[in-house]
């Protein structure tokens, strides 16, 4: 049998993978927007009850993290017209074999977990986890910042996920929280990311390591 | 208890409201002041009618359901009350003409928001009945205080003095916290009432914990190092609040613990007792040798400080052997000391804040002959020095006569208490000598001779506000000194508060005692009368003549030619050279036609030193061992947090 809400999350967890081995910029923001999309509609598929309103929720939430914020940043990265590599730290090959593993290990870690709502699917929890640890993993292992900003977003596609499972009574207030959260610190590593490029002429983030004391 | 929120409502909306009228200077103060202190004497009527009508008021607040901000009071918090509105509201009309520069009117702005929100921290932190909103105002107070000490950024000394100000009050808010996770862990409750449940041992760890974080509040030696590098940085009528009033909060809460804690053993009492004769002594050695005014009475704090530490320890003595009237004399003793020294250190602030505001320097030698030119000033300032040298017919010797005589009482106990009253009362009587040589330092130089440099501006006395303040304050001096019959009263209801274990105090035998200091005051204040009358009747028609003092025949004396406050000092600081080491810069004279030369002296604070050697050092080595950890990686930075998320995750 294969449930509808299995299908996307297996969506999820690919993406991540793909991201894991995507070596420029846009490809990576490509994957970053279908990923926001494919966890936005995630709730369409729980078992809560949908009224009209939630309906509209979702959508602008899917507006938002899968369409405003990528859009953003591809137009920001034409803009600064910088180089387009994402320059990893840990290579491509490394970081999906990395990734397979963060799958095995969230799966393994997250029957120690005792969820009210997991029992919507077996794959919850597990690509949660994964979602939250793998934007980890691209915070650490990339050195381009804009790289950086997208392994943010997925962590807070992680969160987002995290909300939708724990959360149920007060399902999109907990989502808006998150989203406007999303919103104002992109806004901010916008700018950042201008000072950053300002002073070095670059968004190479070990240029950071010049301003140590 | 709505009044009192009330209150506090009134004076943080006097503070905030000064942002919004930064445009219009003194539109801006007449809000500040006018809101500031009318939500001081609403807050003043309404904790002295609590005062007198000992009913515990309750009033709790639900906040996200996961903890109540409470607040309570009874005889103890309203008894604190009462000093905080009262010098709060002096301070504030005294600020009205002490904050004179219109191009500094941000600054002052947010001075007034700063110290409304200090006053209506001060006042959640003595009536706060559980540790969350304990520790909420304690915070609260120590990060207003903190900016209100750091008015003057521009200069790097005010700013050392802020930063270590900060480093103080928040290290012994970690003993606060630490004392309070202790409860906590064993009470698993908020409520600090709880507290009595502990085990014995625990106890005295708490109180241990809770004596060290709110001495360092209250100035305790060797934990009173922030205080002479902060009050004379803060501008003065903060000095006045937090020096009257602010660190007796951490006496509020030594008392508070105390009866929370509700712990009979003998050891607090000589806990107390000795670091108040250590405090007492040396703060008032170390005053004696400062050259700062505002440096001096900060030290004198920390005498004071001492005093009243003395009377609680007395007090506490008298608790566990039993001895009523000593318990009650000492606490009392020590209650009133409270009220008497925030009267007139605020007193002495202010009169020190429009000195150094006329002559533009803070340095006593550098002053001289105020009192020529600001009569009224220099009468409140010598009002103040009596009072606070503990010289009948003024308020220091009513509160430090009751210690006494709680002294004296526990002089018929065995051992420990006997050798602990006997040093008590001796050290009190030191105490007393040296803080009297102190203020005679202070006033004789400061405000009696020549003047040794030129002022900046011309002196004389144009400030109503500044002076109305000074003059309530010591004719209160006054008062207390010979009616102290209700303000005893007033101490005794904070002292059936702390729940001795005595039941209802008796009035009659202390009215006694009141009555008769009254009588002898009036008798004291006869005489002097007729000394003047006679001095007046006497020298009437006869020709007074004004000179200069005979030079010994050296017909060019210059102002400079005066005896100096160092040297009026240097004898008695001699005496105290092992603990108050005094260093000297001063080339010798030497040939027939010696060059100039120049003396520079400065005691050294042996509690900083030691600090500096023993804490200080160690911890700096320690840290700069560490510093590979903040290498300038962002992505290992975030490695770390994702450690810590794992490791907290599974491991905790």
């Amino acid at each position: 049998m294969i449930e509808p809400l299995d299908t996307i999350l297996s969506l999820v967890l690919l993406s991540i993978l793909f991201s894991f081995g995507s070596s420029l910029l846009p490809g990576l923001i490509e994957v970053i927007a279908f990923q926001g999309i494919v966890v936005s509609i995630v709730p369409l598929f729980l078992a809560h009850d949908m009224v009209p309103a939630g309906i509209a929720f979702t959508l602008v939430t899917l507006l938002i993290r899968g369409i405003i914020i990528p859009l953003c940043i591809y137009l920001a990265i034409k803009k600064i017209a910088i180089r387009r590599e994402v320059e990893p730290i840990i290579g491509f090959h490394a970081s999906i074999l990395a990734g397979l593993a963060l799958i095995v290990v969230a799966t393994f870690v997250s029957r120690k977990f005792d969820v009210p709502s997991i029992s919507a699917s077996a794959l919850l929890l597990p690509t949660t986890i994964t979602l939250l640890v793998a934007g980890m993993f691209i915070l650490i292992a990339r050195r381009n910042a804009i790289a950086m900003v997208l392994g943010y977003i997925m962590m807070e596609n992680g969160i987002y996920l995290v909300g939708t499972t724990f959360s149920i009574r007060a399902l999109h207030i907990v989502e808006f929280g998150i989203l406007l959260d999303v919103l104002a610190a992109v806004m901010i590593m916008a700018i950042i990311l201008q000072n950053i490029n300002h002073t070095f002429d670059d968004v190479d983030t070990a240029l950071l390591r010049t301003l140590k004391e | 208890m709505n009044l009192f929120f009330l209150s506090i409502l009134i004076i943080v909306s006097g503070g905030v409201l000064s942002l919004c009228l930064l445009t219009r200077f003194t539109q801006m103060k007449m809000v500040a002041v006018g809101l500031i202190g009318s939500g001081c004497v609403i807050g003043l009527v309404d904790s002295l009618y609590k005062l007198f009508h000992p009913v515990s008021y309750m009033a709790s607040f639900n906040y996200l359901n996961a903890f109540a901000i409470s607040f309570e009071t009874d005889g103890l918090s309203a008894f604190f009350l009462v000093p905080i509105f009262f010098v709060s509201l002096l301070a504030a009309i005294y600020s009205f003409h002490y904050m004179n520069n219109p191009g500094e009117s941000l600054k002052t702005a947010v001075n007034y928001l700063f110290f409304g929100v200090l006053i209506a921290s001060m006042a959640m932190v003595v009536t706060a009945s559980n540790i969350i909103t304990f520790l909420l105002s304690w915070e609260l107070m120590s990060l207003s205080s903190f900016f209100l000490v750091i008015h003057n950024h521009g200069s790097p000394a005010n700013r050392r003095a802020g930063y270590l100000y900060f480093v103080f009050s928040h290290v012994g808010a970690m003993f606060i916290f630490a004392a309070f996770g202790v409860m906590y862990s064993y009470t698993g409750s908020f409520d600090l009432i709880t507290a009595a449940t502990l085990p014995e041992s625990l106890k005295i760890t708490v109180f241990v914990l809770t004596f060290i974080g709110f001495g360092s509040k209250a100035g305790i030696f060797p934990l009173h190092v922030w205080l002479p590098h902060a009050h004379p940085a803060a501008p003065s009528h903060i000095s006045a609040v937090m020096s009257g009033v602010m660190i007796k909060t951490g006496i509020y809460g030594i008392l508070r613990m105390y009866m929370l804690l509700d712990l009979n053993t003998p050891l607090l009492g000589e806990i107390v007792v000795t670091a108040g004769m250590i405090s007492g002594i040396l703060g008032v050695v170390y005053a004696l040798a400062q050259h700062d005014i505002k440096r001096l009475l900060a030290y004198s704090s920390v005498e004071n400080i001492g005093i009243i530490l003395i009377g609680m320890g007395i007090g506490m003595i008298g608790v566990s052997s039993g001895n009523e009237f000593m318990a009650v004399m000492g606490f009392a003793g020590a209650l009133l000391h409270v009220m008497n020294h925030s009267i007139f250190k605020s007193l002495l602030f202010m009169g020190a804040g429009m000195v150094i505001h006329k002559t533009g320097t803070q340095a006593i030698d550098a002053m001289g002959g105020v009192l020529k030119k600001m009569k009224v000033t220099g009468f409140c300032f010598l009002i103040g020095s009596l009072a606070i040298s503990g010289l009948p017919p003024f308020n220091g010797f009513v509160g430090e006569f009751f210690i006494y005589m709680g002294g004296f009482k526990g002089v018929g106990l065995d051992k420990t208490a006997f050798v602990l009253s006997h040093l008590a009362i001796i050290s009190l009587a030191v105490i007393g000598g040296l803080a009297m040589a102190c203020f005679t330092k202070v006033f004789g130089v400061v405000f009696q001779g020549e003047a040794r440099s030129t002022y900046k501006h011309t002196l004389e006395e144009k400030e109503p506000a500044m002076l109305t303040s000074m003059i309530i304050l010591a004719a209160l001096c006054v008062v207390i000194g010979i009616f102290p019959g209700i303000f005893f009263h007033m101490a005794l209801k904070g002292v059936s508060a702390l729940g001795l274990g005595l039941g209802d105090v008796p009035m009659e035998p202390f009215l006694t005692m009141t009555g008769n200091i009254t009588s002898s005051a009036f008798l004291f204040l006869c005489i002097f009368i007729l000394i003047f009358a006679l001095r007046t009747r006497l020298f009437k028609g006869k020709i007074l003549a004004k000179a200069g003092t005979w030079g010994c025949g050296f017909t060019q004396p210059t102002p400079r030619m005066q005896y100096t406050g160092s040297s009026y000092g240097a004898s008695i600081i001699d005496f105290f050279k092992p603990v108050a080491p005094l260093k000297e810069n001063h080339p010798p004279v030497s040939g027939v036609f010696p060059k100039t030369t120049h003396y520079h002296s400065q005691i050294e604070d042996i509690a900083e030193v030691h600090m500096g050697n023993v804490i200080i050092r160690p911890v700096l080595w320690l840290f700069d061992k560490l510093r590979f950890i903040q290498h300038g990686d962002i992505h290992l930075y975030i490695g770390y947090i994702l450690l810590t998320i794992i490791v907290l995750l599974f491991f905790v």
